[in-house]
């Protein structure tokens, strides 16, 4: 019987290695092919300038991803990222707390997340056209709250959220380690995720099996909406300015990373780890984008390009996983 | 007949149309009662002039996307995408290519995009919020590696003229919008392609029973988007003298707005392009009054965020019934 | 018009399904001006036979006649060249389009200019056919405008105006009121006068024997009889109805002694259609719910469930008042096994064990900790009690096969503390085997003191396994039947409308 149970799990940990291996494989691919390519790639400066950013992007599509697990879509976490760290950033100038600052940005961003799961579980709307609809809302509210000023200049305490080094790794990576951890554990080793599986796989028959949907749907969107006022909060440290238009960029980047990642659209597939590797796979083309000098004004493009790459493949694997039986 | 035939719940579809009127015309008419009193400026005849001309682009954006949203869909390109076409009407217009040139290629811009985006929708099935997002990167991506990021600039006597001209005292860019009205309206009301546009959102299934070939029709809804938004590039571009790479970004939520807001329903075909007119008008009106207000455009967007949300919980409940 | 050549005749049509022979050899004649009734109990062959009518179905044999002239159906295509329009349960209408583009979907008119629609001549010809009907509803009104029964008549409209000969309708009076019964009534009898030949599937006696010209009976695939109104009594159609054969090898020890109240529901009413139905459970006894689909017995298997809403009336729980969601229902300790299995029942791309485990999760894992292991060791053992033939508890659901979903639909319950099961079809689609498998899993449940509410469309599953059984019709609990008052034959009296 426990031989039997080890053999299982040894199964079950090789299907995870196997789905996360072939992305780990193609990020090494890519690494392969900027060394060959360029110079600068393999310094120990550029290779820790990718663990950073990918961290930051990770943060992001950590939360996001547990949304689209259920079958949802958060797409007001870029805004909502600006509107965390505008209003983080004049807490931190008036009362000179970075810990006051750090709560308030994360407060927000769980607060527009909470509002995002009252509109799509109590309220039943769309998810999309509701966090867009929130996203809208909140990118006003920044800008008019930031009415074209600039908030820069933060105490280094807060500053070494993002730029800072411990043992000669960035914070952010060690903040990413963390939160892997976290959100594998929540997702893998919770009731609650295995829910939140069970939502996305099919809704019905969750709610037929006594899941609370509008529970575990809130729950969601407001993790979602936390992740991304943390996220902001690191990409404020390491700007150390904050501008109205500081988050706009990140949506699409964050979703793709995700669905690169693994993560269905259609909901109940996907993980947590294999979304940090999508963030690693996407940062790696970006950055190698910009060892090249190839233009930044790419960027929008091959994400656009590369989400859409994502989805088809989704829509045709899993159209054609559910038609065979 | 006074017998015993059953009870008609509505007897004509006018009927039908006057009881949808009260939502958005009760917005509308409050918002112009709000502003009237709030600004001085605001019913004045150069003011409401200039409100229909601001909602010319707008309207020509919600027209196509009523009927995207009759099918259940929905396209977020639109904003990029009308930037991306300015960008190129400006571009061949600045290389010395004539206004026709640049107009065809603007269209065939559009055109494109459309076409991608109906074709990935129908014939792959992916969700059209997404297939629309990543094309909605792919457009703004090109506009920015068109421009450099700078604004191409255009001085082209005859664009300005079509842009200002009038033709018999009416403002010409009024006459496009109006024309743009007209030939939606043509299709939606008049024609097979409406009518399947109707099937599309309310009963695929019933097509298919019918022997028609949907897909074709879930494309052409798409390319009509993407025709129609070059077309609203030529405005643009003439109004911004320019193709600036992010001028017209954010745009397809105006437009979403004046569609939801106007009575046109996420399900069940449920379309109403008269009401999207009335939409366009008050999203207008709501811009313009908060402008003479001196409300800065971001809280702008963040009212109609909160008009769009408002009008589909409003939809949701009436769904409910 | 010659009246002794059939319009329409089938001569020994059969239709095999894996598993079930769903016509047998049936013949079937319909003549012009005639209202040819179908009667048989769920799963006689009438919507198979209607199928095969309407071209959805090509028959594994059999000959057809039009005219007396041999042809092929073989697709919905040559149907309609033969006139036969089918009016489903279900409507093919668009609802934000008026009745005259409904009328002429796919087939509108043209005008001068290409793809323009000739609307003047579309409300034209619709105004026609709706004069024939004898309906005054302007054309133009939205579908989305009218009642059940008017959009029914403008399906049979669509149907007319592609000169449909031969009308087939499904249970048209299900949705309807008795007014509008009535009106249609008069229709059926003004088509009839115009010749048109008219196939009607019911299950009220009053109005197969008011509307009949002719009846026919099928049971178990097969035509059992073919009878003028006159010549039976609603009694004995009943009688023809019944006594389908099935496999009778489960048995089991009916309840004898009087268990405690597990639920008690009175006058339940609910917003899709259950209307005051007040019934009981006892700890120890499989009571059946029985009646015809479409009867309400889904509905309020649902109700009390708390999946969909509830108007008025109570449901009572170990004596105490139990409402809410399904969420509450659960912890109530209350188990659904759903209707469809695939739709509600499983999450398909999810393993064996998550699908077992997801209802029971709050139990075996009190801390909301989960640990892989201890899931796939319960599950393993689920696995094995139930006999789910699987090599591995974390294979995908969908893999299995239906005996082996519907086994983990109703396992995934046995670990959460459920006193009350309400089984909905729990044996649809399944093999004999499978289904012993599943009544034995039910016995067993019972014999340990739970109590078991069973849905069944099978009346001779409902006679067999239950301690007593009610029967509805028309969202209302029409009798109850003691264990030595249950027969098929007295089921379906009650089922049917049978004054």
């Amino acid at each position: 019987m426990s031989a039997a149970s080890t053999n299982q799990r040894m199964a079950a940990l090789a299907a995870d290695l196997k789905t996360i291996g072939y992305r780990l494989a193609a990020a090494l691919a890519i690494c392969v092919v900027l060394t060959v390519l360029s110079d600068v790639f393999l310094t120990t400066n550029n290779l820790l300038n990718v663990l950073r950013q990918t961290s930051l992007l990770f943060l992001l599509a950590s939360g996001l991803t547990l949304v689209i697990l259920t079958a949802g879509l958060d797409l007001s976490v870029g805004a909502n990222i600006g509107m965390s760290a505008c209003i983080a950033a004049s807490v931190i100038k008036l009362t000179g707390s970075a810990l006051l600052g750090a709560a308030t940005g994360v407060g927000i961003g769980l607060t527009i997340g909470l509002a995002n799961g009252v509109l799509v579980a109590l309220l039943r709307m769309p998810p999309f056209i509701a966090t867009y609809g929130m996203l809208w809302v909140v990118h006003g509210v920044t800008y008019w709250f930031m009415a074209g000023t600039t908030i820069y200049g933060f105490p280094p305490g807060f500053r070494a959220l993002g730029s800072g080094y411990f043992l000669g790794v960035p914070i952010p990576v060690y903040l990413m380690f963390v939160f892997l951890a976290l959100g594998t554990f929540f997702a893998q080793r919770t009731t609650y995720g295995q829910e939140i599986y069970a939502i996305g796989a099919n809704r019905e028959a969750a709610r037929l099996s006594g899941v609370p949907i509008a529970k575990r749907l809130i729950l969601v969107y407001a993790v979602s909406g936390a992740m991304a006022g943390l996220a902001s909060l690191v990409f404020l440290a390491r700007m150390n300015s904050a501008e109205g238009d500081i988050g706009e960029a990140f949506t699409l980047p964050a979703i793709a990373a995700a669905l690169i990642g693994g993560t269905s659209l259609f909901g109940g597939v996907g993980t947590v780890s294999g979304t940090l590797v999508g963030a690693l796979i996407l940062t790696l083309v970006l950055n190698g984008m910009n060892l090249l000098t190839i233009d930044a004004s790419w960027q929008p493009l091959v994400t656009g390009v590369i989400v859409l790459l994502a989805v088809f493949f989704d829509t045709l694997t899993r159209k054609g996983g559910e038609a065979r039986k | 007949m006074n017998d015993s035939s059953i009870a008609v719940n509505s007897p004509t579809a006018f009927a039908t149309s006057l009881s949808r009127v009260p939502g958005v015309a009760w917005i509308l008419g409050l918002l112009v009662l709000t502003f009237a009193l709030a600004s001085r400026d605001f019913l004045s005849g150069a003011n409401l002039l200039n409100i229909g001309l601001q909602s010319v682009i707008l309207l020509m954006l919600a027209l196509p996307m009523t009927l995207i949203i009759m099918t259940e869909g929905v396209d977020i390109s639109m904003g990029a995408l009308l930037t991306l076409s300015s960008v190129v009407l400006a571009w061949v217009l600045a290389h010395d290519g004539s206004l026709m040139l640049a107009l065809a290629a603007s269209i065939i811009t559009g055109l494109v995009f459309g076409l991608m985006n109906g074709m990935l929708v129908a014939l792959v099935k992916m969700p059209p919020f997404v297939v629309t997002l990543g094309t909605m990167g792919v457009a703004q991506g090109l506009a920015l590696l068109a421009t450099d990021g700078q604004s191409i600039v255009v001085s082209n006597d005859t664009l300005q003229a079509v842009y200002a001209g009038s033709l018999a005292g009416i403002p010409q860019t009024l006459l496009i919008g109006a024309v743009g009205y007209a030939v939606t309206h043509w299709l939606l009301y008049h024609t097979r392609f409406g009518t399947y546009v109707f099937a599309l959102g309310g009963n695929p299934d019933a097509l298919k029973l019918a022997g028609i070939r949907a897909n074709v029709y879930l494309i052409a809804v798409y390319a009509f988007g993407g025709v129609m938004t070059g077309l609203a590039a030529l405005i643009l571009t003439a109004r911004m003298s320019s193709g600036h790479p992010t001028a017209a970004i954010g745009m397809e939520f105006d437009a979403i707005a004046a569609v939801v807001v106007g009575g046109t329903s996420f399900e069940h075909g449920n379309g109403w392009l008269f009401g999207t007119l009335l939409g366009v008008l008050a999203v207008g009106a709501l811009r313009n009054g908060l402008n003479l207000l001196t409300v800065p455009s971001s809280v702008q967007v963040s009212c109609i965020g909160l008009l769009v949300i408002v009008a589909l919980v409003i939809d949701s409940f009436k769904g409910k019934k | 018009m010659n009246t002794t050549i059939p319009l329409l005749e089938l001569r020994g049509i059969s239709k095999q399904f894996p598993g079930v022979k769903a016509l047998d050899k049936v013949s079937f004649a319909v003549y012009s001006g005639e209202v040819h009734m179908l009667v048989g109990e769920n799963g006689a062959g009438k919507s198979s036979l209607m199928k095969v009518l309407c071209g959805a179905y090509s028959a594994d044999e059999g000959e057809f006649f039009f005219n007396g002239e041999k042809v092929a159906i073989k697709s919905p295509a040559d149907a309609r060249k033969f006139g036969i329009a089918v009016i489903f349960q279900e409507f093919s209408l668009v609802p934000y389009l008026s009745i005259a583009q409904n009328i002429f979907l796919g087939r509108e008119f043209p005008a001068r200019f290409p793809g323009m629609v000739d609307h003047a001549r579309m409300h034209r010809e619709a105004k026609k056919i709706l004069d024939l009907l004898g309906l005054d509803i302007p054309t133009k009104t939205l579908v989305h405008d009218l009642g059940v029964a008017q959009q029914q008549m403008v399906e049979i409209a669509k149907a007319l105006s592609q000169n449909a000969r031969i009308l087939v309708m499904d249970e048209p009076t299900a949705a309807l009121s008795d007014r509008e019964t009535e009106r249609l009534f008069v229709m059926i009898r003004q088509l009839q006068s115009e010749g048109v030949a008219i196939v009607y599937i019911s299950h009220r006696m009053a109005e197969v024997f008011s509307m009949g010209d002719r009846i026919t009976v099928l049971r178990d695939g097969k035509k059992v009889a073919s009878l003028l109104p006159g010549e039976a009594t609603p009694d004995e159609l009943v009688h023809l109805m019944v006594g389908r054969s099935v496999d009778r090898s489960y048995a089991r020890n009916f309840c004898q002694t009087e268990g405690e109240l597990i639920l008690e529901v009175k006058n339940l009413t609910s917003a899709n259609g259950v209307k005051g139905v007040s019934l009981t459970v006892r700890s120890g006894e499989i009571v059946g719910l029985s009646g015809l689909v479409g009867a309400g017995r889904t509905e309020v298997a649902r109700a009390i469930f708390g999946a969909d809403k509830v108007t008025s009336g109570e449901v009572w729980l170990h004596a105490k008042a139990h409402r809410g969601g399904p969420d509450k229902a659960v912890a109530a300790g209350i188990a659904l096994v759903p209707e469809s299995r695939k739709a509600e029942g499983l999450a398909l791309i999810r393993s064996i064990c998550d699908n077992l485990m997801l209802p029971g999760l709050p139990l075996a894992f009190p801390s909301r900790l989960y640990k892989a292991a201890d899931a796939r060791q319960i599950a393993s053992a689920l696995i094995d009690r139930l006999r789910i033939a699987t090599p591995s508890s974390q294979r995908p659901v969908r893999l299995l096969s239906g005996g082996n979903q519907q086994k983990v639909v109703i396992g995934k319950w046995l670990g959460s503390n459920s006193r009350l099961f309400i089984v909905d079809e729990p044996t649809r689609g399944i093999d004999v085997g499978a289904k012993a498998e599943i009544f034995a899993l039910i016995d067993q449940l019972v014999s340990q003191g739970a109590g078991v509410l069973m849905i069944s469309s099978e009346l001779s599953e409902i006679v067999q396994v239950c301690d007593r059984s009610y029967v509805m019709r028309d969202g209302r609990i029409a009798g109850h039947l003691s264990r030595e008052q249950l027969s098929e034959e007295n089921i379906l009296k009650l089922s049917v409308h049978h004054e």
